[in-house]
């Protein structure tokens, strides 16, 4: 504990969580901790344990074993009536038999309105935050997805809520729309200053709103950090494959010399920059595995020079991602210009990232 | 907190008044003993030949015995054979109206689709009636008969009478489990199997009958199952002379041999529930799942062409339609004319008769006014206490949590005991009265009856609320529950709104249960004031045939009543 005394408790925290069901592990010994007023992003392919995790905090799941904790408060045998979570799920649930209003203002049956302002007036201001001022007397069957996916977040919030907690919340919606619904939830979040915890299984998205994201795998946290950090210094080889596009390459260290490493991937030697890796020396005779993004990789060379050839090319409109073949590997690159044929690539050594080392036997 | 309470519910009203029964089976005289069931097993007056089994003969000597025709069935093998006669005939009667209701279409084929679902509410005592009305010594039948000359026919009490009457009740059953997996059947597999070579006949064969004969076993197993139990139909249609197992039982505990009726009970309730296991473990094994099929489509009834082919199995048709009218139509229809008939034609003489209070006759003759009013009164008692049971269970059958398995089987065995055991369970366990403390817990004969009728109704609310609830997307619970609503307030304000049409289904069930409601009130009300409706009716059978009539016309239109409701608001959704 390094914490000091005076310090407020972090607003949630989970602490060697374990949930099993049978023989199968969902959340295996997860530990994290969410700030006050945080947007914190559980991101990961499906079955990865962030929807088990959600509802672990939720109380709709209890812990096979750990805990977990709201303000510093162990919440365990807590039924989630009285943590004080507002939560969105992905269908989002809405009472088809209630009209927008009466959904919003279930809440307000349990808690006064937080405020001091009536009933009504709490379900006008919430429809107002999410920009359906007039939406109160319809049926949410008689709403688009998108605007069942405000009133949900309405509904969740009316209460007053100590934490948000959103279940894919956009997963059932169009590209356009998603992106931007993202943008709205973020604004509202950021207006209400509300701790929140979003789950995705999208990591574009997830780099776009959090202010941090845990990537997760196998029902375990592979990395915390903030969306750039998580984006350009991937911890392993999982996150550096799961956020983004990204090539990945594994090498033995020929060289160490003024913060840059000579790996020889393919019998060919590239420079990699160690400036950002923090894992301990890097001694020659190593094994690492080194990451470059598609787009640091530019068309005519430069310190590190690949002769590849052009195997297929996706036009995306802004960019193409073309795929490379270099000696065997698979490579990608971001380009506006087409390119057919064999072509000479390079990158920046500082691009390059080390994801993890291995120790020669 | 609430399944608690259900389930103490359960203790006292089933669990424990079944435990006081079979105890007796094994307690005599305050000593453990198995005596009793040895006594059983070796009496060929039960077992018949099968008994000499048990006492030590040779197999092969008894199965000579089996063979030659002058073997003794005994009361248990004559039980088994008139529930597999009744199996046969079912199966017979029901499969055809299956095939009718899968593969053709006409004009008011989805009513009577619907019409299938009616046995369940129908009170056998009330179709026994109809029985009476129309094949007894001054039914129909016989009048039709005399009519054109002939002599008149005893069919009542008889073996024929019980059969057909178990027909009646069951082979709509047979076809409704029937329909239902011969319109899953895909008109893809059925189109590629003729793509491939196979005639109509070999595509039958090979594709459609392998997903329709698992549907048929099952539903024979439930009528053997059915029919094994009866009691009402054999009491009023065989009598004491064609006694099936129940019947006996019922005997037993009137004449207060209740170690012996306990033993049998066991006995029988053994034996329904292997064939039940047995026929769970098939469907097991055989269950397909289906999903995403395009049925096939009906032909229409008219034939398309007058061709040997069109024509054959629509003059089949017909045929079995006279067949059906007859046993479906006449019981019914010779009650309700009975029922407004005297010796002077049409009278309304009957249903005044059950309005007056019967001033004269004896105390201990049964008055028909007091029998209607107990069973409205405890029809209402019984639903106050069946549907909130129904719905709590229905509730945490739906849930996953560890030890719901345990909690499906102790909320729904009361399915598979015999009323008989609940109600003499009832009147032995808390009528007789309980010591608790030194304390004598007595509860009353009424009561008693309506726990009998809630123990008996709420497993339908169950059947019919439970799926409901199932196919809710469980996150709406959770919403109400993240926005502070704790778990029971969810469930009124949320489940229970959006599945009411399945309370409603459940709750018109459970009233026709209690109102046609025979062996356990038998038990409980012989000797009391606390008579319902059937068991007047099964009193009035023989001698007053009118008054008898006219109360299975009142039962007829509240059951009915009762399924235009199920119907309504839940008919597809009744499983069994």
């Amino acid at each position: 504990m390094t914490a000091l005394a005076s310090d407020p408790p972090p607003a949630l925290e989970m602490d060697g969580v374990t949930r099993r069901y049978g023989g199968t592990t969902a959340v295996d010994d997860l530990s994290l901790s969410v700030d006050e007023g945080e947007f914190f992003t559980l991101v990961g392919p499906s079955g990865c344990g962030k929807t088990t995790t959600l509802r672990l905090i939720a109380g709709f799941e209890a812990p096979t074993s750990g805990t977990v904790r709201f303000g510093g408060r162990d919440v365990a045998g807590v039924p989630p009536e009285d943590r004080d979570a507002g939560v969105v799920f992905q269908s989002y649930a809405l009472f088809p038999h209630m009209t927008v209003a009466e959904n919003v203002a279930y809440g307000l049956n349990f808690a006064d309105p937080p405020g001091g302002v009536s009933e009504a007036e709490r379900v006008a201001e919430l429809l107002e935050l999410v920009d359906l001022p007039d939406a109160g007397d319809r049926d949410p069957d008689s709403l688009s997805g998108g605007q069942q996916q405000r009133v949900a977040m309405a509904r969740a919030l009316a209460p007053g809520p100590d934490v948000l907690l959103l279940d894919e919340p956009m997963s059932a919606l169009d590209a356009r729309l998603r992106e931007q619904l993202r943008v709205q939830v973020r604004e509202i979040q950021q207006e209400l200053g509300i701790t929140t915890v979003y789950v995705t299984h999208d990591q574009e998205e997830a780099l776009a709103i959090s202010d941090r994201v845990a990537v997760m795998r196998d029902g375990a946290v592979e990395q915390v950090g903030r969306p750039r950090d998580i984006y350009r210094r991937p911890a392993s080889r999982f996150v550096a494959e799961f956020v983004g596009d990204n090539n990945v390459l594994d090498g033995e260290v020929r060289a160490v010399a003024d913060g840059t490493a000579t790996v020889v991937v393919g019998g060919e030697p590239l420079s990699v920059g160690l400036a950002d890796w923090d894992g301990g020396a890097v001694s020659v005779g190593d094994r690492l595995t080194v990451c470059v993004r598609p787009e640091a990789l530019s068309v005519g060379g430069g310190p590190n020079c690949l002769t590849a050839t052009v195997e297929s090319a996706e036009f995306l409109g802004e960019t193409t991602r073309v795929h490379l073949d270099w000696t065997g590997h698979e490579l990608l690159l971001r380009t506006r210009d087409p390119l057919t044929g064999e072509v000479t690539v390079g990158f920046d050594p500082a691009d390059a990232h080390v994801v993890a080392r291995h120790d020669h036997m | 907190m609430l399944a608690a309470a259900v389930l103490a519910l359960l203790v006292v009203m089933f669990y424990y008044p079944v435990a006081t029964v079979f105890v007796d089976a094994v307690l005599v005289e305050g000593r453990l003993t198995l005596r009793v069931f040895a006594a059983i097993l070796t009496d060929p007056f039960y077992l018949g030949e099968l008994a000499r089994l048990f006492a030590g003969d040779s197999p092969l000597a008894v199965l000579r015995a089996l063979l030659s025709a002058d073997r003794r069935l005994g009361i248990v093998g004559f039980t088994a054979y008139q529930a597999a006669l009744s199996t046969v005939v079912s199966v017979a009667v029901g499969v055809p109206l299956a095939y009718l209701l899968a593969r053709y279409e006409f004009p008011g084929r989805r009513t009577v689709r619907s019409l299938t679902i009616l046995p369940f509410v129908l009170p056998s005592i009330m179709v026994a009636v109809g029985f009476f009305a129309a094949f007894g010594a001054d039914g129909t039948l016989n009048a039709a008969l005399a009519a054109v000359g002939l002599g008149p026919v005893d069919l009542l009490p008889s073996l024929e009478a019980i059969v057909i009457a178990h027909a009646f009740y069951n082979a709509p059953l047979v076809a409704r489990i029937t329909t239902a997996s011969w319109e899953s059947v895909d008109a893809s597999a059925v189109e590629t199997a003729r793509s491939l070579g196979a005639g109509p006949f070999r595509a039958f064969r090979d594709v459609v009958w392998p997903q329709v004969y698992p549907a048929v076993l099952m539903s024979a197993a439930l009528t053997f199952v059915f029919t094994f139990g009866t009691f009402p139909i054999v009491l009023a249609l065989g009598g004491f002379e064609l006694a099936t197992l129940e019947v006996f039982i019922y005997g037993l505990i009137r004449d207060l041999a209740y170690a012996e009726g306990a033993a049998l009970a066991l006995l029988e309730l053994a034996i329904s529930l292997s064939v039940l296991y047995g026929y769970l473990r098939y469907e097991a094994a055989h269950t397909v799942e289906a999903g995403g099929i395009r049925p096939q489509e009906r032909r229409p009834l008219r034939p398309p062409s007058w061709s040997l082919r069109e024509l054959l199995p629509r003059v089949g048709l017909a045929a079995y339609a006279v067949v059906a009218l007859v046993l479906f139509c006449l019981p019914i229809a010779s009650m309700v004319s009975a029922s407004l008939s005297g010796p002077a034609g049409f009278t309304l003489e009957h249903y005044r008769f059950l309005l007056e209070r019967q001033a004269t006759g004896a105390s201990f003759q049964v008055r028909p006014w007091p029998a209607v009013r107990n069973s409205l009164l405890f029809g209402a008692a019984a639903l106050a206490v069946a549907l909130p049971m129904g719905v709590v269970v229905s509730v945490l059958t739906t849930r996953d949590y560890a030890g719901r398995e345990l909690v499906d089987t102790v909320a729904m065995a009361p399915l598979s005991v015999s009323s008989i055991v609940v109600g003499l369970g009832l009147l032995r366990g808390l009528v007789f009265g309980v010591e608790l403390g030194g304390v004598r817990v007595a509860v009353g004969g009424a009561l008693a009856i309506v726990a009998a009728h809630a123990v008996a109704g709420y497993p339908f609310v169950v059947r019919i609320v439970a799926p409901g609830l199932a196919s809710l997307d469980r996150q709406l619970v959770e919403s109400a529950r993240a926005l502070g609503a704790p778990r029971a307030r969810a469930l009124l304000d949320i489940e229970l709104p959006l599945v009411w049409p399945a309370v409603v289904a459940g709750a018109a069930f459970a009233a026709a249960i209690s109102i046609g409601e025979f062996s356990a009130t038998a038990v409980l009300a012989s000797g009391t004031g606390q008579y319902t409706m059937p068991i007047a009716i099964e009193r009035f059978i023989g001698r007053r045939l009118g008054p008898a009539t006219a109360m299975g016309v009142v039962l007829l239109v509240v059951t009915s009543g009762s399924f235009l409701l199920i119907d309504r608001f839940g008919g597809d959704r009744v499983g069994l």
